[in-house]
């Protein structure tokens, strides 16, 4: 087998291009996501029955069926509701963030659990309202605890972004198809795919790391 | 100040408050007392609403505990202790103190830190401003949580076991500042197991067993001259 480096050196900028358009994918849907997943855990824990159950069955459905399927059912069967093809750059952030914010809520809705309850009565003893004793007391002590798992759902959503590829949309992995297409070099280009996924998961890991290891010493003071 | 009229409580199937008739007038220190279970704390914690009364009817200066934003007017104006400090871990103890002005009252953050700065010299932590909550002994932690609920300028303060999660050294520090309080013309409710302070401190005692409220009267009547059978049963036990 021939192994051609050549032709990676020569695809890397294509495929950096590429890279690019994944890191803006995620952004978009991390933050995105983060913002559903953190109204809809706070609704999961909610003492109003519709708003719990809207949330759950959201829930339930987005992590019940497969983000491919989710993608899909955006990009092809949104367009029949509401009339006009939608841009597959809005079809894919949709779909991520919406599959994000379930996952995301999930762990919201962890850590707010795990906060005492104390801290709840205490906020509401001294007057200050449910949602100003969320905001202020208790959002704050559960966003330390959470950034562990959120650091895991951002790396999951880097890779799952991949999906998109689907919808003819050029992140990475569409990036390596088109190149193979054109020069069958599938072994190289996949290799240097992955590579670059390696370095970005990697990169945000030691992120949540640092960020992590930040508010530990925060706490301590 | 505060009235409570034939307040029922049920956790589930458990019947824990049954049919409590009692009232708190201004200025006055009540201390409630009674085996463990036998509804105390519940009953305190009904007067803010942190638990809400499956029957009956509590009003407090005036306003009747009925809806939301009755009940946080009245929270506004009933400063709560609880037995496990509950400070907000993530902040200073001067943080711990301006919040709720700030947040609440809408209280300038120069003029709540003043306020804060002069309660933490009053329970004697006039040095602890900068410090969190963990770097803090029980005591202490328990001063500022006093502080904390001062700075909302209440007109009842509310104890539940102020003392109970202290090691026994800490206990005077706590007491003292309760007393200083009490000097003052605080209306206070105090559910506590310290027989010495309540008798020193209240006004009134008030013995509870198994929901009800079974005898009260001055600290001499409860101490010294008990009638009911089950409150001189209970004190010959801890006394």
């Amino acid at each position: 087998m021939n192994f051609d480096f050549d032709l990676i050196v020569r695809s890397f900028p294509l495929l950096l291009v590429g890279a690019g358009v994944t890191v803006q994918i995620t952004a978009f849907s991390v933050s995105l996501g983060l913002l559903i997943g953190m109204f809809v855990g706070i609704a999961r824990l909610s003492n109003t029955w519709i708003i719990k159950a809207l949330a759950a069955v959201y829930v339930d459905f987005i992590r019940g069926t497969p983000l491919l399927v989710q993608i899909f059912l955006i990009y092809f069967a949104l367009p029949i509701i509401v009339g006009q093809r939608i841009d597959p750059f809005i079809a894919a952030i949709t779909a991520c963030s919406i599959n994000s914010g379930a996952y995301v809520a999930e762990i919201f809705r962890g850590g707010i659990q795990s906060i005492d309850k104390g801290q709840m009565e205490a906020g509401r003893s001294l007057g200050m309202t449910w949602g100003q004793t969320m905001r202020h007391i208790i959002l704050p002590q559960a966003f330390k605890r959470i950034i562990p798992p959120l650091g895991n759902e951002f790396i999951a959503m880097m890779k799952d972004s991949s999906l998109v590829s689907v919808i003819g949309f050029e992140e990475l992995t569409r990036r390596g198809q088109l190149i193979i297409a054109r020069t069958y070099g599938s072994f190289e280009i996949w290799l240097s795919v992955a590579f670059i996924y390696l370095i970005m998961t990697f990169t945000i890991s030691r992120l949540v790391d640092y960020l992590e290891r930040r508010y530990k010493i925060d706490d301590k003071h | 100040m505060i009235s409570i009229k034939n307040v029922h409580k049920h956790f589930g199937k458990l019947h824990v408050l049954k049919g409590i008739n009692a009232h708190i007038a201004e200025k006055e220190v009540v201390v409630i007392i009674g085996p463990s279970g036998s509804g105390k704390s519940t009953l305190l914690r009904c007067i803010n609403y942190l638990e809400e009364p499956t029957e009956g009817e509590i009003i407090v200066d005036g306003i009747p505990l009925t809806n939301e934003s009755n009940i946080n007017k009245v929270r506004e104006e009933v400063g709560m202790v609880f037995q496990r400090f509950n400070l907000f871990p993530h902040k200073s103890v001067l943080e711990n103190i301006i919040l709720a002005p700030m947040t609440v009252r809408k209280t300038p953050k120069s003029e709540a830190v003043k306020i804060a700065q002069d309660l933490l010299v009053k329970v004697g932590l006039a040095d602890k401003e900068h410090a969190y909550p963990e770097q803090l002994s029980g005591g202490q932690q328990q001063r500022v949580a006093i502080a904390r609920a001062l700075a909302m300028k209440p007109k009842i303060m509310l104890f539940d076991e102020p003392t109970s999660a202290l090691d026994p050294e800490m206990v005077k520090e706590v007491l003292d500042v309760m007393k200083s309080l009490a000097h003052e013309g605080m209306t206070m409710a105090i559910v506590t197991h310290e027989m010495g302070f309540a008798r020193e401190v209240g006004d009134r005692v008030l013995f509870m067993d198994e929901g009800r409220l079974v005898e009260e009267g001055t600290p001499e009547e409860i101490f010294s001259h008990a009638k009911e059978e089950r409150t001189k049963s209970f004190l010959s036990k801890i006394l």
